[in-house]
């Protein structure tokens, strides 16, 4: 579960230009989309673009969304269970 | 309020001589009036690929069989439905312009294109490494579809192609209305097209923006957006060139909201400056607009951001006011054009259009929203609207002139 | 065209960067056909320091090119009272568009890019960055060097559209990018630049005698090549 946290992290700093951030500032635990990381709506379609390419986790509901966005712990969580 | 305007610049209104369209309801502008008329929604179910998933999209689609014969008829252009669609609106409305265009030499035709992504099917082809014909390749590029059409139809005068996202259409009249003001042409050829590709639905369904059953404009229900396909064509002229009474564009304006590029927060207030300075351009009062088209695209932010901007411009005194994306959907940079053309329709019936696949009205829209359409004997003065991505607002003021 | 007159200019290209009163200066390693996103972000930090860098960074490279020309322009848009950022208009025009940021969504289809492939997007960033809501224009043309901006500017100052215009011209086509399908050289120009020039009434301009006549880009490389205090 761990290595797929620090993964996870690695895929977020990428994939959203994250200049400056690194793995080490990400709080597992925390909201991934609370103030900390100045992320915004078109963000968290993107990490659904992203878990779709490289999970093969397809996300139609917002409410899945909103539980497996937790915090990055969740999102873990969520594709350790669904990842295809 | 607005700017002044100077009194010394020659403020003629430019006249709309001829439009054309082809769009979900078929081809020609009279299938377009009869689905108004009849309230009637022409978008459809299919089943398509997105990528590597299959889904329902409902969208406004033009029907195969029109399709195929625009393709039988020029199959030079088989691959280009951009041209093909635009080639089909330019035809009609040059049709129902060709009194005043048998006296306008080719150097004084100028040519106006909208268009947000031109022929983009020809793009999710190269990238499949899929065949595609030079010409369909070069008209990836907006300024050669312009170009192309210009040339197809002898405008030897000024061409632009305007690509500013949703708010395309009016943009491109506003240019058309001004390049003829300046002196530069007697007529413009407007038109304006966008077709429904992988590379669009592909963006709007990664963004959640469309309704999975079909957009409701102004619906308390509403999920989204349904995309749409087509170009819509008018034909500006000179006023002096028409000898009835015509139907004018008396105003535009532009605005940027500068506030947020994705939509959300916007309130309003940037399309209520476009408004007031197309109004300000016509020398009209907000009290002398009769009708309202709306943008209306479906979206929860939308719609409710526009119901803000008829309060802040109209008061206590909204016009009646509709959207008609329920017909055929948003043709983003077909759009402004075809709706435009459904409001010269409109001014010429004397005939207000309703807000199809309209079940519950928000609460939250002025009480104006017109659910059905009517008849209206008082309509003289239509304001036309769009907003884009990126904070982009446009407005547009026709007149009917009276006999 | 004596009703142009220039507030300020910019150029931004492979031979180097800079405005009107300071010139060019080259960039800090050469850069070449191929302009990756990477390279803008050193310029951009050291005129930005103060502002919020997550827009720019989620911008694809035409929109950085415009909003990094927009920014090395010698005028600070904050000290414009808010009636003048009210009706100060934005005119775009390019050739290729943002047929980069296309190719490069048609291949990896991201929510994030989708925002970036319209030409007129740039438009959006500069205003929302410099609180600017004027009339605003994005034109596609067969050149690349914004030969109808300064036309539609002096058409919006003299029919009091606006009071001060932002004119953009922007190319942003990769080598690799466009290869990566075999577009034609011809047809599909390879290379990249960002010019601006901000615009207005004679009578408002803070420069002696500056007028704007011909096509954008010739005026911006000339009056960025010979400053007005050469450093």
């Amino acid at each position: 579960m761990e290595s797929l946290i620090e993964e996870l992290k690695a895929k977020i700093i990428a994939g959203f230009n994250l200049e400056g951030v690194t793995p080490a500032d990400i709080n597992p635990d925390e909201p991934i989309f609370g103030t900390g990381l100045e992320l915004d709506s078109i963000d968290a379609l993107e990490l659904v673009a992203i878990l779709e390419s490289d999970y093969g986790i397809v996300i139609l509901e917002r409410s899945v969304a909103d539980k497996a966005f937790a915090s990055l712990r969740a999102l873990a969580g969520f594709v350790a269970a669904n990842r295809t | 309020m607005g700017i002044a305007v100077e009194t010394a610049v020659n403020q003629s209104a430019i006249a709309i001589a001829g439009c054309g369209a082809v769009c979900a309801t078929g081809l020609g502008m009279e299938p377009l009036q009869h689905a108004v008329a009849a309230n009637a929604s022409a978008l459809q179910r299919r089943e398509l690929v997105i990528g590597k998933t299959s889904q329902p999209i409902v969208a406004g689609f033009v029907a195969d069989e029109i399709i195929g014969k625009l393709r039988a008829a020029d199959a030079a252009h088989a691959d280009s439905r951009a041209f093909l669609f635009t080639s089909a609106a330019l035809k009609e409305a040059a049709n129902n312009a060709a009194t005043i265009l048998d006296f306008v030499p080719a150097n004084r035709r100028g040519f106006v294109l909208s268009t947000t992504k031109a022929n983009i099917e020809a793009l999710d082809k190269l990238v499949r490494q899929q065949p595609v014909s030079a010409v369909a390749q070069r008209q990836i590029q907006p300024a050669f579809l312009a170009a192309d059409l210009a040339a197809a139809f002898a405008c030897c005068g000024p061409v632009q192609c305007v690509s500013a996202a949703c708010i395309s259409g009016l943009s491109a009249l506003q240019q058309g209305a001004a390049l003829i003001r300046r002196g530069l042409a007697d007529v413009i050829f407007v038109v304006g097209v966008d077709v429904i590709s992988q590379f669009v639905l592909s963006g709007f369904n990664a963004l959640k923006s469309l309704d999975p059953d079909g957009c409701r404009p102004f619906d308390q229900a509403r999920l989204g957006l349904s995309l749409g396909e087509g170009a819509a064509a008018i034909v500006l002229a000179k006023r002096e060139l028409l000898s009835s009474p015509a139907i004018l564009i008396s105003g535009a304006g532009t605005s940027n909201d500068a506030n947020h590029l994705t939509g959300p927060s916007r309130d309003g207030s940037g399309l209520a400056l476009a408004i007031q300075r197309a109004l300000a351009k016509a020398q009209i009062a907000p009290g002398q607009i009769d009708y309202v088209h709306a943008h209306g695209t479906g979206t929860p932010y939308n719609d409710a951001m526009e119901s803000l901007t008829l309060r802040a411009v109209f008061g206590d005194h909204v016009p009646p006011f509709s959207s008609s994306k329920g017909i055929f959907g948003h043709t983003l940079g077909t759009a402004g054009v075809l709706e435009t053309a459904l409001c010269v329709a409109a001014l010429k019936n004397n005939f207000l259009p309703g807000t199809p696949r309209l079940r519950e009205r928000d609460p939250v829209a002025p009480d104006s929203l017109l659910v059905e359409p009517r008849e209206e004997a008082n309509l003289n003065c239509i304001l036309k609207i769009n907003c884009g991505f990126g904070g982009t607002n446009a407005a547009l003021v026709l007149e009917r002139e009276l006999p | 065209m004596n009703d142009l007159a220039i507030h300020a200019a910019s150029y931004l290209g492979p031979e180097g960067f800079g405005n009107d009163l300071s010139g060019l200066r080259a960039w800090p390693s050469p850069l070449k056909e191929n302009l990756s996103r990477g390279e803008l972000d050193g310029l951009h930090w050291s005129l930005l320091s103060a502002s919020d860098p997550s827009r720019f960074l989620r911008m694809d490279l035409m929109c950085r090119l415009g909003f990094m020309a927009a920014e090395l322009l010698a005028v600070n848009f904050d000290t414009l009272t808010a009636a003048r950022r009210e009706h100060l208009g934005v005119c775009v025009e390019c050739f290729t568009g943002s047929l980069d940021t296309d190719i490069r969504f048609a291949q990896t289809p991201r929510p994030s890019i989708f925002a970036y492939t319209l030409p007129s997007t740039v438009i959006g960033e500069i205003c929302i960055r410099h609180r600017l809501k004027g009339p605003v224009l994005s034109l596609i043309s067969p050149d690349t060097d914004g030969a109808n901006l300064l036309g539609e500017a002096a058409e919006w100052l003299r029919a009091g559209d606006a009071e001060m215009v932002l004119c953009l011209g922007i190319e942003a086509m990769n080598v690799s990018t466009a290869n990566s399908i075999s577009l034609p050289e011809n047809l599909f120009p390879r290379g990249w630049h960002g010019a601006a020039l901000l615009l207005g009434r004679p009578e408002n301009s803070p420069r002696e005698k500056t007028f704007a006549t011909g096509r954008l880009l010739e005026v911006c490389r000339n009056l960025c090549s010979v400053p007005e205090h050469a450093c």
